[in-house]
Parts: structure tokens; sequence; C-alpha cells
């Protein structure tokens, strides 16, 4: 503590005044940042909601979005508006914002008033105390602070960007399987018809007791099979609804499309997933942010320089059975330089830490990035081959049976049975077409947020369901 | 082939029909004439050699020859061929001069015949004279009385036809396969007096049977029973050709059977007598009328008669699934059963989806709907007064008063004299008294109720 006497005060006035002006506590600016780093994803600005008007424009903002079938775009954003730990993030964002303003103030100066009576002598001391010391670290602080905002708001965007995502997922697996339940119900239709006309076979005296039974039991396993699938879509449905933040009516009033999406036109390059990895992945991005700085701090200037790049290069080879290699390379350059003084030794121990912090998250991000686009390429491979191949090819075995019923060289119920079998492999079709999306999902987070869930447990779709047994 | 039945098209225009055409540019080869028209050829009056009254084969021809030295010589040529089963249906077969059966050899008794058999099968092959009285040597048996001939090769047979008959050739190499394919063939050897056994029209067919796949043309060979095409030279009905007679004609049907089962063949409108298997002539008194005779397996049966009531008589194989095309036959029989309810969810899932087969299979016989590939209705035909409803081992027998002799063109529908023709009943009917059916027991029809699987 430095007292100063009221003749100085206008100086460190002044100072303090220009120490203090740059840090607001507003995190909007934040906020619109964070909103940068997850457009993409989000596919709308994000808000922080924290008053009744805004609560006001946000139900209205989600009603909106319910009067529609909600498709992927719409869950997102339904997500975005609704879900609590958005505004958690949000929230994270305004108490990092305002520690970084609180770092800039001094600390409130004081006033002292002293009178000191020494027999008849009566002392008046009076003094403004100020914090000077504070004031020479305000600088440092708000640079531990600055630091301390931008990880948040990288935090923020990952956590963000990975519930779009998630949700995205979700979103597919409720289209899915209230789809994949439809079909089920068409194949225990087409079992309920073998049944009834087997019973009608057996009542005319046509049908034997065990040609009856055997359709009957394909009927009871098809609607069995019916009962879980449809358990299956209500526990996808809900657990969607749970990341939109819906509740009570809104959950209810949540309509969803018929089908999935139909697979793009031509799968995402590979290339341009790296590119974009090394400018979005986000904790690529606090690494590389992170390094810096303490290159900065420990006054390495040469070092930011050089740990600037991660540098990527694309590899394409086309070999002669016309399978075509992809590969990249993603590579972080690490500094080492000779520092030259001992007395950087701790410096030195504590960049290199980060350095190899920083290699292994770029390491990590390279294998996912192969993993998770070789999941997203193969699904796309196999929906593609589902819906070319396997389902032209058995809706060509249908019209051919349709062909030789009507020359009566096969009867109804081997007709109703290839049915049957057609509607799995467009269920087929559908598990390929959702493993897709959910790969495209991967690989985004690949991308943007950071490790995708598992790499490496690809679900292949399934043979056709269920199985024709007895025929 | 293509090339050369191209050429053929061209050329058949200036042959009157008698698509024949040398193709074997060898002197010492006689030509092995060819013949792709699947309609019946008229008889090849004989110009050298011994008289004889030529036969007809039904949808075929006879095999042109050549007076060598003395010795009747013909050359076969065994091929892959394409027949055409009936109109919208061809089979990939093998056979003998661009046709299943091949052609018919007819000679006559006394003749020595020289029979050069060129292979131009993917395999070996040999050919037997079945009936015929020859040497050991020529007798045809693969590996048993010669080798077989290798593809590309040519082989010789040469006999004197020591008695007149009804005989037939086919291979005996490979033999299953190779008679599952297609190959075999008529022989016919005249008595030496054209006077003998003399009748007006003298008709020969073989049959035979293919499993052919509906939607595909190659026989499977290896079928044992379950053919599905029941053929008479390779022809089933609505392919194939109709008999004619003129009133009061003698006819004689000679007939053999080569496929593995047999075949009660029934002529409507006359009393026939068998008159000739492949073991000779039969003695006047050992014939006996029939109006069906059985043809069994490996058998041949030459029937006469005289065609003395015009009409058009029904003339078929009286297994009366051999007078089908193609059919299921696991399809469960749908008499009776109701549909109502069911049509519609099973049109659901399949659009195109009818009932068939409710009140029974006549429907089959009149709507054409839409078939695999290559795939004759198992049920077809239109006459003069609704649908035939036959396939496979079914013709007519046409006996016109007005049908010139030696013309064996189809005359048309027959015109029935008025009250000739069976008619529907429209004065009074009183429901006539009927006994009791038994009714229905636990034991010959039990009910069982819905189980409540629609619950679900």
């Amino acid at each position: 503590m430095m007292p100063l006497h009221f003749k100085r005060l206008g100086l460190a006035g002044a100072l303090l005044m220009v120490l203090a002006a740059c840090a607001s506590s507003n995190p909007a600016g934040s906020i619109d940042a964070v909103s940068q780093l997850t457009q993409a994803q989000t596919g709308m600005p994000l808000r922080l909601v924290s008053d009744a008007e805004g609560q006001a424009a946000r139900q209205a903002a989600v009603r909106e979005l319910l009067a529609k079938p909600v498709d992927a775009a719409a869950a997102v954003k339904l997500a975005m508006l609704n879900n609590r730990s958005v505004q958690i993030s949000l929230a994270g964002l305004g108490v990092a914002q305002a520690e970084l303003a609180q770092a800039g103030r001094i600390e409130n100066p004081t006033f002292s008033f002293a009178r000191v009576r020494s027999g008849d002598e009566v002392e008046y001391e009076r003094a403004f105390k100020i914090d000077l010391l504070g004031v020479l670290f305000i600088p440092w602080r708000q640079g531990m602070a600055s630091q301390q905002l931008d990880r948040a708001k990288l935090q923020a965007a990952s956590d963000i960007t990975r519930l779009a995502l998630d949700t995205r997922k979700a979103w597919v697996n409720a289209v899915a399987t209230r789809q994949s339940e439809q079909y089920l119900a068409d194949v225990n239709e087409a079992a309920e018809a073998s049944a009834m006309l087997a019973k009608r076979m057996l009542e005319a005296g046509n049908f034997s007791r065990l040609a009856y039974t055997r359709e009957q039991a394909y009927y009871a396993d098809a609607s069995a099979q019916l009962a879980r699938a449809r358990q299956a879509s209500v526990v996808a449905r809900e657990a969607l609804t749970r990341l939109l933040g819906l509740s009570g009516q809104e959950a209810a009033a949540l309509v969803l499309p018929e089908r999935l999406p139909d697979l793009p036109v031509a799968p995402k390059p590979f290339a341009g997933s790296v590119q974009a990895a090394v400018s979005l992945r986000h904790d690529l991005q606090m690494a590389r942010f992170e390094l810096d700085a303490l290159a900065r701090s420990l006054g390495l200037s040469r070092a930011t320089r050089l740990v600037n790049a991660l540098e990527v290069s694309y590899l394409r080879s086309d070999s002669n059975e016309g399978h075509r290699a992809r590969g990249y390379e993603l590579e972080l350059q690490i500094p080492l330089f000779d520092w030259g003084d001992a007395k950087v030794a701790r410096a030195e121990a504590i960049y290199l830490g980060a350095v190899n912090k920083a290699a292994d998250i770029g390491i990590r991000a390279e294998s996912e990035l192969r993993s998770s686009y070789h999941g997203y390429r193969t699904h796309y491979d196999l929906a593609r081959h589902y819906r070319d191949q396997v389902v032209p090819l058995r809706k060509a075995i249908a019209e051919e049976n349709v062909l030789r019923y009507n020359g009566m060289l096969i009867g109804v119920f081997e007709l109703l049975a290839d049915a049957r079998e057609q509607v799995g492999s467009v269920n087929a079709y559908l598990a390929a077409l959702k493993a897709f999306w959910e790969a495209d999902a991967d690989l985004e987070m690949a991308i943007t947020a950071g490790s995708p869930p598992a790499a490496g447990s690809m679900e292949l779709a399934a043979s056709p369901t269920p199985a024709a047994a007895g025929h | 082939m293509t090339n050369r039945r191209d050429f053929l098209h061209g050329a058949a225009a200036g042959l009157l029909g008698a698509a024949t055409v040398s193709r074997v540019g060898a002197a010492s080869l006689p030509e092995a004439a060819i013949q792709t028209s699947p309609t019946m050829q008229p008889p090849l009056q004989p110009t050298s050699g011994r008289p004889y009254n030529p036969v007809v084969t039904l949808n075929g021809w006879t095999l042109p020859w050549r007076m060598k030295n003395g010795w009747k010589e013909f050359h076969l040529v065994a091929e892959p061929v394409v027949r055409e089963i009936a109109p919208g249906m061809k089979a990939n077969l093998w056979g003998y001069n661009g046709q299943s059966p091949g052609p018919t050899i007819e000679c006559v008794e006394g003749d020595k015949v020289r029979i050069f058999v060129t292979n131009k099968l993917p395999e070996h092959t040999t050919v037997h004279w079945h009936g015929i009285l020859l040497p050991n040597g020529m007798d045809g048996v693969g590996g048993l009385n010669q080798p077989q001939i290798k593809p590309g090769k040519t082989f010789v047979y040469e006999f004197e036809m020591t008695k007149s008959g009804t005989f037939m050739y086919h291979p005996h190499a490979d033999e299953m396969t190779q008679m599952a394919m297609g190959m075999m063939g008529f022989l016919v050897v005249h008595p030496k007096n054209p006077a003998f056994m003399r009748v007006d029209r003298d008709y020969v067919f073989l049959i035979n049977a293919y499993d052919i796949d509906p939607g595909s043309y190659t026989p499977r060979v290896n079928t044992m029973t379950d053919f599905n095409l029941w053929t008479w030279n390779s022809r089933a009905f609505p392919g194939i050709d109709t008999l004619v007679a003129r009133t009061n004609e003698r006819v004689r049907i000679r007939i053999g059977n080569l496929t593995m089962t047999n075949h009660p063949i029934h002529l409507h409108g006359v009393d026939f007598e068998v008159t000739c298997t492949d073991g000779g002539w039969v003695p006047k008194s050992a014939r006996w009328p029939e109006v069906t005779t059985d043809v069994a397996v490996g058998q041949m049966r030459a029937i006469e008669f005289v065609a003395n009531r015009p009409g058009d008589w029904a003339f078929h194989c009286h297994k009366s699934h051999h007078t089908m095309n193609a059919m299921g036959h696991d399809v469960p029989n749908m008499i009776g059963v109701d549909h109502r309810g069911i049509v519609e969810k099973i049109q659901k899932l399949v659009p195109d989806y009818m009932v068939m087969g409710e009140r029974g299979m006549a429907d089959m016989g009149e709507m054409e709907m839409p078939l695999p590939d290559n795939t004759l209705p198992m049920m077809t035909g239109m006459g003069q007064f609704g649908p035939i409803e036959m396939g496979g081992m079914f013709t007519t027998f046409k006996v016109r008063d007005n049908q010139k002799t030696g013309d064996y063109k189809d005359p048309g529908p027959y015109q029935y004299p008025k009250g000739t023709v069976a008619y529907e009943w429209t004065g009074e009917l009183a429901e006539p008294t009927r006994a009791p059916a038994p009714a229905a027991d636990e034991k010959t029809v039990t009910v069982i109720k819905p189980n409540g699987h629609s619950g679900h």
C-alpha cells in the first residue's frame, strides 16, 4: 500500500482510466464469437436468454419450428434454442468475460481520515490509498483472463457443436427407427394376409393343419418383431426429445419426417475434410492457441513463428483396380531450437510439455479423421450399394415372381414370402442410409468438435429381416 | 450358324418353301441339307431309288439323299439348334440338320444305306438305329459297338434295310443329356411293294419332353420325372401342326416315344388299330380296335383308321397334365377359398396381384396375363366357340369332305351343319331332386378361431 497525496491524484487517475478502459463485462461479443465458430453445425446465432423478453422470443421460435415436420436442421435449431446445456455454456462465457473485466480493474482506492490528538495538538491525517503494484500487474492479469476467455469460448464452441451433432444423430435414429417400424408393419401385414388366407384354406379343406400352422407361426413372429421395432422407435424419439429440451405439449407436438434424407449425389472428398479440420477442429485450435500464448508469455517470440504450422498435404493415387487410395499428411511442426540460456530451462520444460501435448492432439486428430472418413465413405458406398444393387435386384425378383404367379407357376404364399423379403431389403437399405448419416455426423465431429464417439465400431447393415423361415 | 441361316433365308424364296441347301463342298460327302422352318414340309416324293409312298412329319421334314453306286447316302449333322416350341417360346436344343428332332429318314426295304454322321456338338456322340436289324458294329452304342464320334469328326454307318417298318434314331453316347437336349429322329423303312399296307396319308412324329425353367431357354438335362413341357416333335400346343384328311381316306399315324414316361395317345372320332410297332407289322388277326393306345417308353406305334367323320377332332395324350404347358406343381389349390378382405392386404405389398384359382383354373385359358419371358401359358388356344384351354401334347385332326388329296394345309375351323352342335336348353327347368350331400363334421374341417396376433 502506498499512500499518495492528493496532489498526485490527477496523474494516477489518468493512468487508471487508460488501464481499465478496454475490458467490458458484457459477454455478447464472446457469444458472437462462439456463434461464428459453431454456425456451420448449428445454423443459427446463439443467444443467452436472460430476461422475460428473451424467453418469450425463444418460445415463439420453438413453436414456429414445431409447426412443421422437424427436419435435421430444425432439430439442431431446436436443441440450440431449448437444450439447457447451451445456456450453461453461454453462461460460462459470461463468467469468463466478467473475470476479464475484473482483471482490468484496479482495486477500489481507499480513502482514510485520521484525527490524532496529542495533548492540545490535534493532527488530521487524510490519505488516499491505491494498489499501485496491482495496477502494474493489470496487463498481465488481463492477459491471463483473456486467455481464459478464449479457452472458454473454444470449450463452449466444442460443447455446442457436439450437442448439435448428437442432436443430428438422434434425429437420424428417430426417423430411421420410425421408418423401420413402418416397414415391419408392412411385413406384418403380409404375414397377416398369409395367415388369414391359410385360415380360410384350412376352413375350405385345402390346407393341412401343418401348412396352416406354419403361416400362423410366421405371423406370430412378425408381430413380435413389430412390437420390438415400435419400442425401438419410441426410445429413439424420446432420446431426441430430451436433446431438443422438449416437454409436455411441445414434446407431443414434435412431428418427424416420414423418411431419411436421400444419399448425397457424391460423397464429400477427403481433402476437404482435412482442410476443414485444420482450421476448425477446436482441440487443435486450443492447442495451437495455448502453445502460442505460452511461447509469448515465456518470451519465446521466435517459437510462435515456427509452431504456427499444422500443415496438410493430400495424397491421392489411383490403382489399376479402380480403387482410389486416399491419404494425407497432417504435419505438426514442432520447433526445437537452441534455447541458449540456462536461465530459461524452466521455460523450456514447460514449453516442451505443451509442444508434446499439441503433437499428441495432432496425431489423434489425424487418425480420427482417417477413421471417420473411412466410416463415412464405407457407409456411403454401402448405402448406395443397397439402393442401386440390392433393392433393385429384389424388386426385379418380385416382378419376376408376379409373372410366375400369373402363370400359375408359383402360389400366392410364395408371392407373399417374396414380398416380405423385398421389404426386408428396403429395410436393409434404410439401415445402411441411417448408418451413413450417423457416420456423416461423426465425420463432422472429427472435423470440428474433436474426437467422435468410439471410432471403429462400425455397424454394418443387417441382412433382410425377418428371415423367411419355413418358406 | 447365323451367316448360314441368313444365307438360307435369302435362298429359300427361290426354293418353293423347301428350305434345303447344300453346305458340304467335299465331293465325297452327300450334301447335308438343313431345315429351319418349324412347319410341316410336304412329303418328299422319291426321285431316285425304289418307289414308295412318302410320310409326312409333323412340324418336320424328310432328309434328302443321293444314290451312289447302288447305295442310298444320307448326311446327318449333329449340332446345337434353336427350336420354336410354339409361337412365343424358343428353346436351345441339340438336334440334327438345323432342327430338333432331326429330319425323318425314309428308305425302302432292301435299300443299302450309308449314313454319314458329322458331329458339330461340343461333345462326342453316336447314332443308334432303334429297331433296325443290322450288323452289331453299326448299332451305335458308344464304347460297346464303336468309338464315339468326337466333335468335328464324321463317321459312316452302312447297313442294309432288311425289313420295312417304323423306327427311330437317337444318340447312344451321353444318352440322357443328348436326348434331354432333343437329339432324336424318325426312321421309316417303306415296304418294297408300295401297295403293301398302303394308306392315303402317313403321318409321323416323336413324343418328347423337356424341363425348361419358365423364363429360360435351355432344358435342364438331369430332370427325371418333373418335366414341364410335353411335346410332339419338340412342339407344344398351339404350336403342333394340324393333321388333316379327306373324308374316307385311310390314315396312318406313326408315333415314337422317347420321353421317360408312357403316353396314352387318344384320337377322337374314330376307332383305330395298331398296325405296326418298332418290331414290325402287326398281323391283322392280332389287331384290336382302340381309341387310345399307350405308347410306352422307347416304343413305337402306328395306328390306322379310315377318317370317315368330318369335323375337328381332338388328338392328344390322355394324361391330362401332358396337355398343359409349364405349371407350378406346388401351387396350392385355392378352389372355394374366400378371399374377401385379403386381396387388398396383398395388393398393398404386391400391387399387381389378382386372385386366381378361387373357382378353378379355367380363367387361365381366357386371361392374357404377363408371363415370364419365353414362357407359354399353362393353358391356351382359342377355338371357334371359346378358349380351348390346352397346352403340351394336343392338336386337332381335321377331316373334310373337300380336302384335296395330297393337300396338308389346315382347312380352318369346321363349318358345323345346322343342328349338329350341342346347345343350351332354354326351356323350363325344374329343380332336380338331389341326394343330400354329406355334411362336414369335426373330422373333415376344423375351423380355427383367430388367435389375437392382430393386437400387436
